[in-house]
C-alpha cells in the first residue's frame, strides 16, 4: 500500500553557497502509513518545520523526492490533498468565523448553499455552531485555533499537516484540544503529521515520534507509541511515561552530541559556538 | 454610564476651556484685536452666516475635491508600485521625503502654473498633500501580509487574482482609511492655508488674512472657528467611512472601550 506521505532522500539548503549557508535537512527519509498519527519533534533548529513545509510544498527541497499517496508534492497541493494548521490561527479578520471556514471551500468553486452546510458540519465538529456569525477577535485563542483546524478539514482532506497549532495555547486547553483531535482524527480517520516542543503531547497524540536533531536537520530516532484508545487515564498509564522517558533520552542524546561537537569546534578553532 | 462619560468628557473641558478663555479675557481686559471673547466670536459668526457658510463652502470644495483625487491618484499609484519590488523597498525614503517637504509652500508656483483665478492651483496642493498618507498607507496595506496568511493561500493553491482579492484587498482596507483620515485632516488644513498665498479671494484662508489686515479679529477668529468645524466635519467623515468599509472593526473597537 502507498504511505500517505513517503519523504525519500530529501535535503534542504537555504542560501546554498553562501557564508549563511543553512542545512537544514540532510538526506531526510521517513514514511507515514495512511491513518496514522505522525510527530516531529526536536530542538529549535532541527527542520521539523521545514520539513512539515516540504510536504507541503510551500517550499521545494534542494534534492530528493516528496509524495503525497503517491503524487508529487506539487500536484498534491494543487489538488488540495491537505489541510494545514498552524501555531497560529491566521484566521481572516474581515471574515466572520463560518466564512473562515469556507474559504478553502470557495477556492474550489463551491455553491454557497454547499458551502454553507459545509462550515456548519465543521463548527458542529469543533462544537462552535454558536459562533458561526461572530468575527474571529470575539473568540478566545483555542477557539480560533478550533476554527482553523475546521478550516484545515472542511475540504475533507485525507491529510492534515499541523506546525505546532497548539504551541500558543495554555496547558489546560491545550489538552483539552490535544483530546479534541484525537476525537476529530478518529471520527474522520485522517493521516497526521504533526509539529510540536513538547513531548508529552508528542507521545500522548501519535502512533509515532519522530526525533530530529539539528545542525544538519536529521532524523535521529523512530519511537513507536501504542496507548490503545486515547482516554484521559492514558495521560497516566505506565506506557505513557515509558515512553515520554525515550523520547526525552533521545532528545537528551542529541544534546549531548551537540554539546560534543561544540567542546571540538572550541578547542579546535578557540572561539565558542552555540 | 462608559458611553455618557466619553461624550460628556470632552464637552464639559471645552465648556471649561471657553469659560476660561472668556474670564482671562473680561477680567485682564484683553483688547478684542488681540484676543476677542469667545462669546464675540459666537455673534460675529451668528451675524455673518451667509458670508461665512459661502467661504467654508468654497474652502470645502477645494478640499474635498483635492482629497477625493489624490486619494484615488494614490490607490492606482499604490497598485502599480505593489507589482514592483523596487518601488516597494523605497517606500520608507519616499514617505520620509515627503512628510519633510512643505508642499503648502508650493501654492504660489502653482498659482502661477495654473492661474490665481481659479481653483486649480489649491485642489493640486490639496490632491498632493493627501496623496502621500494614502499612497503609503494603502501600499504598506498591499504588501505586509502575514506570512501565515501567505502559507495558508499558497496551500490552498490560490491563484495571483485570488490572493489579491480575498487577502491583500481586505487586508489593505484597514490601511487605507489610516490614511484617509489623516489625509482628510491635512486637506482641510492644505486648503485653507494655500489661501493665504493669494489666488482668489473667496475661501476661508483668504478670508481670514484679509479681516487681520483690517485688525477685525474676532473676525477673523469666526472664519477660524469654521475652519475647526469643517476640519471635525471631515474627521467623522473619515470615521464614518471606515465604520461603512469594516463592519468587523467597527464592532471590535465599540468592544474595546
Amino acid at each position: 500500500m502507498t504511505p500517505a506521505v513517503d519523504v525519500a532522500n530529501v535535503s534542504k539548503i537555504f542560501n546554498a553557497g553562501k557564508p549563511n549557508q543553512v542545512n537544514a535537512l540532510i538526506d531526510v527519509s521517513m514514511q507515514v502509513e495512511t491513518g496514522s498519527f505522525v510527530s516531529l519533534i526536536g530542538p529549535s533548529g532541527c527542520g521539523k518545520s521545514t520539513l512539515l513545509r516540504l510536504i507541503a510544498d510551500l517550499i521545494q527541497p534542494t534534492g530528493g523526492d516528496i509524495r503525497i499517496n503517491g503524487k508529487i508534492a506539487k500536484q498534491a497541493r494543487l489538488d488540495q490533498d491537505y489541510g494545514m494548521a498552524f501555531q497560529q490561527a491566521g484566521l481572516f479578520d474581515w471574515r466572520k468565523v463560518a466564512r473562515n471556514i469556507e474559504l478553502p471551500l470557495e477556492l474550489r468553486g463551491w455553491d454557497k448553499t454547499r458551502r454553507k452546510a459545509r462550515s456548519a458540519e465543521m463548527l458542529e465538529l469543533v462544537k462552535l455552531s454558536e459562533f458561526a456569525n461572530h468575527y474571529p477577535w470575539e473568540l478566545s485563542g483555542g477557539m480560533q485555533q478550533r476554527v482553523a483546524i475546521a478550516r484545515a478539514l472542511a475540504v475533507d482532506p485525507p491529510l492534515l499537516l499541523m506546525d505546532e497549532p497548539f504551541g500558543a495555547l495554555d496547558e489546560m486547553t491545550r489538552e483539552h484540544m490535544q483530546a479534541e483531535l484525537i476525537r476529530i482524527c478518529e471520527a474522520t480517520g485522517k493521516t497526521v503529521v504533526f509539529v510540536t516542543h513538547s513531548i508529552p503531547e508528542a507521545v500522548y497524540l501519535s502512533d509515532r515520534v519522530v526525533v530530529m536533531s539539528p545542525r544538519p536537520g536529521r532524523i535521529t530516532q523512530l519511537v513507536d507509541v501504542d496507548l490503545g484508545s486515547r482516554v484521559e487515564q492514558a495521560r497516566e498509564s505506565t506506557e505513557f511515561f515509558k515512553k515520554i522517558t525515550e523520547v526525552r533520552e533521545a532528545l537528551r542524546g542529541i544534546e549531548y552530541g551537540l554539546l560534543a561537537a561544540n567542546e571540538t569546534s572550541r578547542t579546535s578553532a578557540g572561539v565558542i559556538e552555540r | 454610564m462608559n458611553r455618557v462619560l466619553r461624550i460628556a468628557a470632552p464637552l464639559v473641558w471645552g465648556a471649561m476651556f471657553l469659560g476660561a478663555w472668556q474670564w482671562l479675557v473680561v477680567s485682564r481686559n484683553i483688547k478684542p484685536f488681540l484676543l476677542p471673547k469667545p462669546t464675540a466670536i459666537w455673534s460675529v459668526l451668528i451675524n455673518n452666516k451667509s458670508l461665512i457658510g459661502n467661504a467654508a463652502k468654497a474652502t470645502a470644495t477645494n478640499a474635498l475635491i483635492g482629497l477625493v483625487a489624490g486619494s484615488i491618484a494614490a490607490i492606482l499609484v499604490a497598485f502599480v508600485a505593489q507589482r514592483f519590488s523596487t518601488v516597494r523597498s523605497l517606500i520608507n525614503p519616499i514617505s520620509a521625503a515627503f512628510n519633510t517637504m512643505p508642499i503648502v509652500a508650493l501654492g504660489p508656483i502653482f498659482y502661477n502654473m495654473f492661474g490665481s483665478t481659479s481653483d486649480t492651483a489649491r485642489r493640486v496642493v490639496v490632491a498632493l498633500v493627501a496623496f502621500f498618507p494614502v499612497f503609503v498607507n494603502v501600499l504598506k496595506g498591499l504588501t505586509q501580509v502575514e506570512p501565515v496568511h501567505e502559507e495558508l493561500m499558497r496551500s490552498y493553491a490560490a491563484s495571483d487574482v485570488a490572493f489579491l482579492k480575498l487577502v491583500r484587498l481586505p487586508n489593505a482596507l484597514g490601511y487605507l482609511t489610516t490614511g484617509l483620515r489623516v489625509a482628510a485632516s491635512l486637506s482641510v488644513i492644505a486648503a485653507v492655508v494655500v489661501e493665504y498665498f493669494g489666488g482668489l479671494q473667496n475661501g476661508l484662508g483668504s478670508r481670514v488674512s484679509n479681516a487681520m489686515k483690517l485688525s477685525q479679529t474676532p473676525k477673523a477668529w469666526a472664519y477660524i472657528t469654521s475652519a475647526i468645524l469643517m476640519g471635525l466635519l471631515f474627521y467623522v467623515a473619515g470615521l464614518l467611512f471606515e465604520r461603512f468599509a469594516m463592519p468587523w472593526n467597527t464592532r471590535r473597537q465599540a468592544a474595546d472601550s
